[in-house]
């Protein structure tokens, strides 16, 4: 967070600046450098719900399950009996015919996902300045999500080894 | 109790402190002046000053307006770091302009002072500091209690008086909440100083307002948008642990619901 | 230009405006005009203490704390003033507690007091532990803790207005004038009551603990409007400020246990006040360290010092109890009190005078009569409670007893009056003033005109003081009151023109310099903080009485200064020597 001394455009130095006197507006109104979305005294207050914390507390939970979720997939498909040379149609197939692995690969699809765009929901939240911006954002974001679990699970539970 | 310290030899430290040599040396203030009246823009003005390094950011920029250019505008007041006037960036970091010497950010290349971020900036380094006094009026700052008073004053151990000594020593300078990344793009967060408020009745154990305050907290620009970027508790001079204050908070918010 | 109306209007939101604010809230519209935000007031930088006779570590009762205040104040105390500041002492400490202020504890989870400055147990035995705090912070919280209040009361406030001018119809108060810091407009109050809480006036002197805010404002409108101003030529210095710097270091520091030393570590105090020592009043101990600078026992390449030595003290109690002192001598001097002493100078602390008023805060015209509707508490204020020395910690008392009074006093009286009517153009003078200043084609500078000032002052009007040096005073105070005729300013604008303040506030500055300095030359005897080397003791017989300074118009508008003098009242102490 330092500021790059070379950015900053210079004028003369040490001069003086006569006022113009420029009426005498609210402060407020204009000529100011405004952030974005000030708390004023007419900020609406949102009903409170408890969205926000199970949020903040799923992201850690999930985080850690995904740990030992997304690890022990990576050991399996990448290292185990000779690693990557031996995956192919069957392999998946032959995994998946066990519901452990079924049910392994299900939550680490809906861990993974849900992780994931509550994390991009706060990106949003974070950087999109206008209103309008932000829930266009958070729609699609929306929308992809639910796509890809949705396809994602359609595939495991109807996946037939016969295709 | 009393032995004199007539022997003790003098330290390095002292010494310095007391020599009456100055030297003074040659800084170059660069400053982020904004004048609507003036221009709708702003821009960055260098000035040039013979200070002496041991003197304070404030003292250099009072020069400045004293001597060079009356028009330079900023908040100031007790000039020892306890009124909380004089934020602002300097180098690109948020301290408070009386607590920072010239000595110790970097003299020989121009410093940088701009006006905090996150507030309207309303002429030179003055911002509105409206929207930040309202984020702490909405935290229920005060001390709410049930019941008759007593006659006498309420009693509190040593231990439960420390428990939130830390955050009773908020000077609502607003370093903290416009070194917020969070905040500087949605001033609708509360913002560490609020909370650093909030924390300050939570964990006292004469309030009965807790639970108040943490549904407060608990909305949406509540405690749950840190991102515990650490910029408050390095932003703040008063020594403040802000992040560790915030993140109490969040835990008294998780052990309340389950 | 705007006319707002309110029942009170209360000027200065420090620990003074804020309390009285607390209490005017409640019991009448009531709006405080502040020219800084409430949170930035001095108060704040109050360290050690506020006494109060709570007995709640050693035996203790509020009349011992009375004769204190009158002895400390060299018996130019209004006793019965004092008495009730020392009686409700008690309340007003435990009310801030269940305010909420976090107050350092005992063991026993009461609030803890420790030792300060001519604070005695049985009229003068012993130190006693009397000081409610909180670590060093103590005014800090209480400025903290009256400002959540005003949250809780939803005290309206009116942030960075800077009340410019009083208005009286008929002898009546009519309301105030304020300039809008924000957009340079001017507004007008019109209020039933009007309580000034604008605070000190000490940036007169160079070195000085007072910030670059406390200009006299209030006792300098006032003075304006023909209103006398009492006192002014008793100023404190206290003991122990930065060298050069003048920030504070508590008196609690010595209430701990530190201890000051000249260059040959001795504890020079000793000598000075042999029952007290460390912890004489303020004046005694400011005298007793340029006594040793002068007599070439001062500390530092120039002799022009003493020390603080804190370094016989465990560091986990410099941590506990100081942690905000030490903690400057770090970061302005880069020295480590731990194992260093501090270097340390008398700085220019507190107005003991100021606006005369009653113990109910009402203002006084003369020596006798108010002026309805008009109240003052506070610093600003003489009521008075701190005579020709202020105490320690007991301005803190004073803000939040009299703050209280006042507070109380001025929504009372405007729920049983009218509003009297504003004068014709209310306000004529403050746009004569404001525009004067910005128009100026003059050529002087603000702030010479001010070092010059504070120079003088620091030279001539400190400590010491003698008839010549305070004749030079008023002779440079006279030459840089013509200069300021001529003063201009760079910033022509409206908005947070800041440069216009601070030429108001020298005006403000100049004025009461002279007030001061003509007081102190008339009264020729020793007393208190205001020390005469020609004439080093005190006199009963001719000066047991209070300074009051007018202002007199002459028709071509030049002004002067007429004194008069207000007797002391006096219950039960009659004066006597005063030894620590």
């Amino acid at each position: 967070m330092s500021t790059d001394i070379n950015d900053v455009e210079l004028v003369s130095s040490s001069q003086a600046h006569t006022g113009r006197g420029l009426g005498t507006g609210n402060p407020a109104d204009q000529f100011v450098i405004q952030p974005p979305r000030t708390r004023t005294t007419k900020t609406p207050r949102r009903t409170r719900t408890n969205f926000e914390m199970l949020a903040w507390l799923f992201m850690r939970l999930s985080g850690v399950v995904l740990v030992v979720l997304i690890l022990g997939h990576l050991i399996i498909m990448l290292t185990l009996d000779g690693g990557v040379s031996r995956i192919n149609f069957a392999f998946v197939a032959g995994r998946w015919a066990s519901p452990f692995w079924q049910g392994w690969d299900l939550l680490m699809l809906w861990l993974a996902m849900l992780h994931g765009a509550n994390g991009m929901r706060t990106v949003i939240n974070d950087y999109a300045e206008k209103d309008s911006t932000r829930l266009w954002l958070k729609t699609l974001m929306g929308v992809a999500t639910v796509f890809t679990v949705l396809l994602g699970t359609l595939v495991i539970f109807t996946f037939d080894p016969n295709i | 109790m009393s032995a004199p310290t007539i022997d003790a030899p003098h330290s390095a430290a002292l010494d310095a402190a007391e020599s009456g040599a100055v030297q003074l040396i040659t800084v170059t203030l660069r400053i982020r002046r904004f004048n609507p009246e003036e221009h709708p823009d702003p821009v960055w003005v260098d000035y040039q000053l013979l200070m002496d390094p041991k003197e304070r950011v404030l003292d250099a920029l009072n020069k400045v307006k004293w001597e060079q250019d009356g028009t330079l505008t900023y908040r100031r007041s007790c000039a020892h770091g306890i009124c909380g006037s004089d934020a602002m960036r300097i180098n690109g970091r948020n301290r408070l302009a009386c607590k920072t010497l010239i000595k110790d950010v970097n003299p020989e290349q121009p410093i940088t002072i701009e006006a905090i971020k996150g507030l309207a900036v309303l002429k030179d380094l003055v911002v509105d500091m409206d929207p930040f006094f309202q984020a702490y009026k909405d935290v229920m700052p005060f001390l709410i209690t049930n019941g008759n008073e007593p006659t006498r004053e309420r009693l509190q151990s040593a231990e439960d008086r420390e428990r939130f000594d830390d955050t009773t020593k908020c000077i609502l300078c607003a370093a903290c909440t416009s070194s917020c990344p969070v905040f500087w793009n949605d001033g609708q967060y509360f913002g560490p100083a609020a909370i650093v408020n909030a924390h300050r009745f939570i964990f006292d154990s004469r309030d009965e307002g807790a639970e108040q305050r943490l549904e407060i907290l608990n909305d949406r620009e509540g405690v749950w948008r840190c991102r515990t970027t650490f910029n408050c508790s390095e932003a703040c001079p008063r020594g403040i642990e802000v992040t560790k204050a915030i993140q109490e908070v969040k835990r008294a918010l998780v052990t309340r619901r389950f | 230009m705007q006319i707002h109306q309110y029942d009170t209007v209360i000027v200065g939101a420090g620990g003074a405006g804020m309390r009285a604010a607390i209490e005017s809230t409640q019991r009448s519209r009531t709006a405080v005009l502040t020219k800084l935000y409430p949170t930035r007031s001095h108060t704040g930088a109050a360290q050690g203490g506020m006494c109060a006779a709570l007995a709640n570590v050693e035996e203790d009762n509020w009349e011992w704390h009375t004769f204190d205040t009158v002895k400390g104040g060299d018996y130019l105390v209004d006793q019965d003033a004092a008495e009730i500041m020392c009686k409700e002492a008690i309340d007003a400490v435990l009310d801030l507690e269940k305010m909420g202020l976090p107050f350092s504890r005992t063991e026993a989870g009461r609030i803890d007091q420790r030792r300060f400055g001519g604070h005695t147990r049985n009229h003068g035995e012993a130190a006693v532990r009397r000081s409610c705090y909180a670590a060093d912070r103590t005014g800090h919280m209480i400025l903290q803790t009256l400002f959540q209040n005003c949250v809780k009361h939803g005290v309206e406030f009116f942030n960075e207005f800077y009340v410019l001018d009083l208005l009286i119809n008929e002898g009546k108060t009519a309301g105030v004038v304020a300039y809008e810091l924000a957009t340079g407009e001017i507004h007008v109050f019109q209020a039933k009551a009007v309580v000034f809480a604008s605070g000190g006036t000490g940036k007169f002197y160079k070195v000085t603990s007072n910030a670059h805010t406390l200009t006299g404002d209030g006792q300098a409108l006032v003075y304006r409007r023909g209103l006398p101003l009492e006192d002014m030529e008793f100023f404190q210095f206290h003991p122990t400020g930065i060298w050069r710097m003048g920030i504070l270091l508590t008196e609690g520091a010595r209430g701990e246990g530190g201890i000051l030393r000249n260059k040959d570590g001795e504890r020079f105090m000793e000598r000075y006040a042999p029952v007290m020592k460390d912890l004489a009043s303020r004046d005694v101990c400011s005298r007793a360290i340029y006594t040793e600078i002068r007599e070439g026992r001062g500390c530092g390449p120039d002799g022009d010092h003493v020390y603080l030595d804190l370094t016989h003290l465990p560091p986990e109690q410099l941590d506990a109890k100081l942690p905000d002192i030490t903690e400057f001598a770090r970061t302005y001097l880069g020295i480590e009190p731990y194992t260093d002493p501090i270097p340390i100078q008398p700085t220019a602390h507190y107005a003991m005078g100021g606006i005369p008023t009653n113990v109910e805060g009402e203002v006084l015209r003369n020596n006798t009569d108010v002026v309805p509707g008009l109240y003052a508490a506070g610093e600003v204020a003489c009521v008075s409670v701190h005579g020709a020395n202020r105490l320690g910690t007991n301005s803190l008392l004073d803000i939040n007893v009299f703050g209280k009074r006042a507070g109380i006093a001025a929504a009372d009286y405007a729920g049983k009056n009218e509003f009297v009517a504003l004068p014709a153009n209310p306000a004529e003078k403050v746009q004569a003033l404001v525009d004067g200043l910005r128009e100026s084609t003059g050529t002087e500078s603000v702030a010479q005109i001010r070092k010059e000032l504070q120079e003088t002052m620091d030279v001539n009007a400190m400590v010491y003081r003698t008839g010549a040096t305070l004749k030079q005073a008023s002779a440079d105070i006279a030459a840089l009151r013509e200069r300021y005729k001529h003063v201009a300013i760079q910033d022509k604008g409206y908005r947070y023109n800041t440069d216009l303040l601070e030429a108001v506030e020298l005006g403000n500055l100049l004025d009461l310099a002279e007030v001061l300095v003509v007081s102190a030359l008339a009264r020729e005897e020793s007393r208190g903080g205001h020390f005469r080397e020609d004439f080093p003791t005190r006199d009963d017989v001719k000066f047991m009485q209070h300074t009051m300074a007018y202002q007199e118009v002459a028709a071509d508008g030049t002004t002067s200064i007429r004194l008069d003098y207000k007797p002391v009242v006096t219950t039960r102490y009659q004066p006597m020597e005063r030894k620590y």
